[in-house]
């Protein structure tokens, strides 16, 4: 179909027709992802082994300063009279070294079994063996050391290269005075981004490492150290959150996940649309006291969501306001079932969500539609255009179009939005019909903390965050490279 | 005061695009490039690269003999003009010019004395307690330029600096900047779209195109003596003309040019050289330039026929806009002081028109190599 | 822009086939008027609507805070009007010896402010990087940040909360543990900050370093008072956010009454004690709770707005 075909068509078989275009370019999308892992990958092996090769011949062709720095970390720095480089390097050594003598290797080389010996008591007293937690745990963090000592080894050889090539074309080598300069201007995204870097490897990338491992093992509430060991056990765990025999959390979790992308739908969309609408509401020309109808939206904002959920959750409870005041108005004889029928629970939760999520969709748009050039409306008038027309050919192309990535960002960070549900329904009402103590409510984030907090299963928790994860990932791939204004981010500077 | 030496300098993004190929020019000290070009030619590139915004992938740049490659920008000794101002939004008028005497830490008489000076030649000594926004685009560009010679730097490097400017102002400026070269007489480099702007200030100019340079000359040799037919084409408004057209020898040293039916004797000068380049019978381009045409409202021996299709009145000429009978679009100038009222209707759209040009001024292009076939 | 039923305002038009000016009837101006008059009462009747719905709530909560315990029951009623106004509630909160609430009040004010500093300083120090410095491994950084984002974040809780159980950082020690994993992984929130700084021209840094500034001087002296308003509104989240936090708080916490936050606090309250004896007192730390952030806010608002319209359109 060329250019021209597709202009002949009516809107509704351009719809389908891009429709079909998304669906059939899924497969394509994911592979090309897939593709551009597998490259980075190769370039990631590339880079190892340019950096052996280079070891290798620096070993050779360098002098005995280098030589022996491969052995003594930052010798030929501190020769070479950068002693603050040195020192620093020297310095890594050391507490590498004494934290592997002292620590590492003993959780490295359990790290195999997570632990072998049990926890008993003799007599009165309890005899700890080992902890599989801490051996986990700890033999991740040994890793990660092990890896920046690698990295920081290389750098210290390759510093040596570059000091000897320096001194070989006649230049001075920085001292430690210039590089300390440097660190203010040349290298100064490394003194910004050193203590960050720190707080997401040690606070967020760390565990997120280890709870990917924990996926893997029986770790849960028959397994708890310090008195139980657990140990690894392949895909059993993935096994059990996706089949669906009776033992199993299978159909449970297509239940959650089902309902989790519903939620994420009208979360968004509903919010978008109806925020949109009150937007264009409060700007209209001719509306008085504009500010003030947004201050008032913007309590919700405003207002800890603790304190505003919690209280209109108890408002909508059996014995709560609406139901006590429909019942003394007489409309109604017995409580309406907010929380405790599933199809009125996830209602109220999707219709209680426009009144948090409203007020931000409103000053987006109130922003956009502030920027849409006024030329356009007035072109659209001189054309004929009534006030429908307007909205459907220019504000919601534009808004859409600028909006791209803010609807997929909120889309993803519905299916993550924690605090509604769990401050308003707390994933009841409860069934038998599902299992793992999931209610119908429960988005896949609820569900994974009640397995952690409650449950303590944190083996299947762990699965389900890894599984959240490849849900929005596999989103994110999809949509994110359809949005124009994704494309390159260049393009705005 | 400075020389800048720019020695196979060369510009690849990302491992992948080239910008600037092998660039080699030498500028003396007090000399006032200009670098002229289409959008993407690379002139931005290579004045940024000599500022030290873009690493150099390649070659030598060397400032008064030291070589920069690897040397910020602020120790450069360079100021920088932009096309957008780069004023600080936040600071005054006076403090933006006070900024970069403040960060070399000079003593605070000496800054207000250098900031009321380079105030006074520009005229803007009632706006230095102002904010930027407070000030119009003409004068936010004096702002810049005070901020850039309050330095005396070694080198002055303007980006575009007009480009933002209305016309009217742009000419005002442009003939400030002329005023100012002549006070501060330092070496300058200019990056400029507008070939006007590249004739009337520049000592040379350097034509360049998709990363390569096209020639380097005074104005007039550019003018004069364009190498190829892109200079030709870019410098000189309205644009040159350009015809499909025959080369023919007629003896030894004696050439002609045979274009719409009409026959032109090529200048006895540049038939020595086409003789010393051995060419023989060729097809050629053949260049006119529309002030070097001569309108014949007779219908002499050797004239082209032509209809008009547009007829531009620009005050002090006309521009007729005429399409030959072989269909090639050509444009001519006609000064309007000589014409009566019934000459002057008779150059209506639709009416015939004869022109033709002597022999000096035609310009010869090698239909393949677009290389001119007598200068370069 | 104005969303009106349009219509045509011009009353001559040129009728191109017929090659002629024709005259268009002019619709009578005061039906149109009229119209314009209907549209715009029918919002207005909708906005006023809305605000009642959208105030409704914290105004019931107003009001059952300040029911008296003492007469009234502590727990939900079916009215709205407490039959007896008084200050029960609140002087409990305050005088009580059970009453924990002041403590909490002030371990969250602890957290807001520590977090409101060291937040702002990890967040803008991420975004200035990613936004206005050119380096090796930047494209990674982001990518490594963006699919970092796509864990949950509750995910790590327990590994989190063991991390801080070595350090000693919970229970006695739950409000310094707590800074620490509220910062820590902040940089990584660095998305609508990037998106202002994106917005300053590039020109205004090149222009300073020319000028003879480093990148720290170009950061301090050009881009930081030029980003006044993302500054605010940084610090403003950074305050905000342990205000309502609960999971975090009382997973830190658990056990150690006296080092709750406030929200863990009044959770409990209603969801883990009794709730019909400390309803209306859960609703009178929420006042208390809320109206200073309210305030707050809806003084910054200006800067809150152009922080989410920016980011929302920068992505």
């Amino acid at each position: 179909m060329n250019d021209l075909d597709y202009l002949k068509l009516t809107g509704f078989s351009k719809l389908g027709y891009k429709l079909k275009k998304f669906f059939t370019g899924i497969p394509g999308r994911l592979a090309g992802a897939l593709k551009g892992l597998g490259l980075w990958f190769v370039k990631l092996f590339r880079g190892i082994g340019s950096a052996l090769a280079d070891l290798g011949s620096t070993f050779v062709h360098g002098d005995w300063k280098t030589k022996l720095s491969y052995l003594v970390m930052g010798f030929g720095s501190c020769a070479r009279g950068q002693w603050g480089r040195g020192i620093l390097f020297f310095l890594f050594q050391t507490v590498f070294n004494l934290y592997m003598v002292n620590f590492g290797v003993a959780y490295l080389g359990k790290l195999n079994t997570l632990g072998t010996i049990e926890t008993y008591r003799e007599g009165r007293k309890t005899v700890y063996g080992d902890n599989s937690f801490f051996i986990l745990l700890y033999g991740v963090l040994t890793l990660f050391f092990v890896l920046a000592f690698l990295y920081t080894w290389y750098m210290n050889v390759k510093q040596n290269r570059v000091s000897e090539q320096i001194l070989k074309s006649g230049k001075k080598l920085k001292s430690t005075k210039d590089d300390l300069k440097s660190l203010m201007d040349e290298q100064f995204h490394k003194t910004l981004l050193a203590l960050p870097t720190l707080g997401v490897t040690v606070f967020t990338i760390l565990p997120i490492f280890f709870m990917i491992l924990v996926a893997f093992t029986n770790f849960d509430a028959t397994h708890q150290p310090p008195s139980k060991l657990f140990t690894w056990v392949g895909w059993d765990n993935f096994r059990q959150l996706l089949s669906s025999d009776n033992a199993s959390y299978g159909n449970t979790f297509s239940q959650v996940l089902l309902w989790t992308l519903i939620w994420a739908f009208f979360a968004t969309f509903l919010n978008y649309f109806l925020g949109m609408l009150v937007a264009i509401m409060i700007n209209k020309k001719g509306i008085k006291l504009k500010k003030m109808w947004r201050t008032i939206l913007v309590m919700t904002i405003a207002i800890p969501q603790f304190v505003s959920l919690l209280y209109v959750s108890k408002m909508f409870a059996a014995d709560g306001l609406i139901n006590s005041f429909l019942m003394r108005l007489g409309w109604i004889s017995t409580p309406l079932p907010f929380w405790t029928d599933p199809v009125w629970a996830r209602v109220t939760v999707i219709v209680i969500n426009v009144w948090i999520g409203i007020p931000y969709l409103m000053l987006i748009a109130t922003g956009i539609l502030m920027n849409i050039p006024a030329d356009l409306y007035e072109s659209a008038r001189i054309d004929g255009a009534n006030a429908f027309q307007m909205y459907k050919k220019i504000t919601l192309p534009y808004m859409l179009f600028v909006t791209g990535p803010y609807l997929l960002t909120s889309f993803t960070g519905n299916i993550n939005n924690f605090n509604v549900i769990f401050l308003l329904s707390g994933g009841k009402p409860l069934s038998l019909e599902l299992s793992g103590n999931a209610g119908y409510t429960d988005l896949l984030i609820t569900w994974l903390y009640k397995m952690t907090v409650s449950d303590t299963n944190y083996k299947l928790a762990a699965v389900m965050g890894i599984l959240v994860f490849l849900v929005c990932a596999v989103i994110n791939l999809i949509v994110y490279n359809m949005i124009p204004s994704v494309k390159n981010e260049e393009d705005f500077q | 005061m400075a020389s800048v030496s720019l020695q196979h300098i060369k510009k690849v993004y990302d491992n992948k695009v080239e910008v600037v190929h092998d660039f080699n020019l030498e500028i003396k000290d007090k000399e006032f490039v200009v670098f002229v070009g289409p959008s993407g030619c690379g002139k931005s590139t290579t004045l940024r690269m000599i500022a030290g915004l873009e690493d150099i992938t390649g070659g030598t740049l060397k400032i008064n003999d030291r070589v920069v490659n690897d040397v910020e920008p602020k120790d450069r000794d360079i100021a920088m003009v932009f096309q957008n101002y780069a004023l600080y939004p936040h600071i005054s008028v006076y403090e933006n010019m006070a900024f970069p005497l403040r960060l070399r830490k000079m003593d605070k008489e000496e800054i207000h004395r250098r900031v009321c000076e380079a105030a006074d030649i520009l005229g803007i000594t009632e706006y230095l307690a102002r904010k930027p926004k407070a000030l119009s685009g003409g004068q936010r560009q004096r702002v810049a330029i005070g901020r850039a010679i309050v330095r005396d730097p070694a080198v002055f490097l303007m980006d575009e600096p007009l480009s933002n400017l209305d016309a009217k102002l742009r000419n005002q400026m442009r003939a400030e900047i002329i005023l100012l070269r002549k006070r501060i007489d330092t070496t300058f480099i200019y990056v400029t779209h507008d070939q006007t702007e590249a004739m009337t200030l520049g000592d040379r100019i350097v034509i360049m195109k998709d990363g390569y340079i096209q020639q380097v000359g005074t104005p007039q040799e550019v003018f004069d003596t364009p190498k190829n037919l892109f200079v030709a084409g870019f410098i000189g408004s309205p644009q040159m003309n350009f015809l499909q057209a025959k080369l023919v020898k007629k003896g030894q040293g004696e050439y002609a040019v045979n274009v719409q039916g009409i026959t032109v004797p090529v200048e006895k000068k540049h038939a020595q050289v086409l003789e010393q380049k051995g060419i023989r019978d060729m097809d050629i381009t053949l260049g006119v330039r529309p002030e070097h045409t001569t309108v014949r409202f007779d219908n002499p021996e050797n004239a082209i026929e032509s209809t008009i299709t547009v007829n531009e009145m620009m005050g002090s000429e006309l521009h007729l806009h005429v399409v030959t009978a072989a269909g090639d679009n050509v444009i001519l100038r006609l000064p309007t002081v000589d014409l009566n009222d019934a000459t002057r209707a008779s150059l209506a759209a639709g009416n015939k028109l004869f022109f033709n040009f002597p022999g000096k001024v035609m310009h010869l292009f090698d239909n393949e190599s677009t290389d001119s076939l007598v200068f370069g | 822009m104005s969303k009106k039923n349009e219509i045509p305002e011009v009353d001559i038009v040129i009728d191109e086939q017929k090659g002629v000016i024709r005259e268009v009837k002019q619709p009578n101006l005061r039906s149109k008027a009229g119209h314009e008059r209907r549209v715009n009462t029918g919002i207005y009747i909708l906005l006023v609507l809305i605000s009642v719905i959208w105030l409704a709530p914290f105004v019931f909560l107003v009001f059952q805070s300040f029911r008296s315990y003492a007469t009234e029951d502590g727990g939900m009623v079916a009215y709205l009007l407490p039959k007896q106004w008084s200050l029960d509630n609140y002087r409990w909160l305050f005088n009580d010896p059970k009453s924990n609430f002041l403590r909490w009040y002030g371990n969250t004010l602890l957290i807001a402010l520590f977090c409101a500093v060291i937040q702002t300083v990890m967040v803008l120090s991420v975004s200035y990087t990613l936004s206005r410095l050119r380096f090796k491994g930047r494209k990674l950084i982001m990518n490594v940040v963006l699919v970092l984002g796509m864990f949950p974040g509750f995910l790590t809780m327990i590994t989190l909360y063991f991390l801080l159980k070595q350090l000693g950082l919970t229970q006695q020690g739950a409000i310094p543990g707590l800074i620490l994993i509220y910062v820590a992984s902040s940089g990584m929130g660095y998305y609508i900050s990037k998106g202002f700084f994106d917005t300053i021209p590039k020109s205004l840094d090149e222009s300073a370093r020319i000028d003879g500034a480093t990148r720290f001087q170009v950061f301090l002296k050009i881009i930081m008072p030029l980003a006044k308003p993302i500054v605010i509104y940084t610090i403003l989240m950074a305050f905000m956010a342990p205000w309502g936090d609960y999971v975090f708080a009382s997973y830190v916490a658990f056990g150690s009454e006296p080092n709750y936050n406030v929200a863990v606090g009044l959770y409990r309250w209603v969801n883990v004690n009794d709730y019909q004896g400390y309803f209306t007192r859960f609703c009178a730390g929420g006042v208390l709770v809320a109206v200073p952030i309210t305030a707050l806010f809806l003084a910054l608002q200006k800067y809150y707005v152009e922080g989410v319209t920016g980011g929302a359109v920068k992505g």
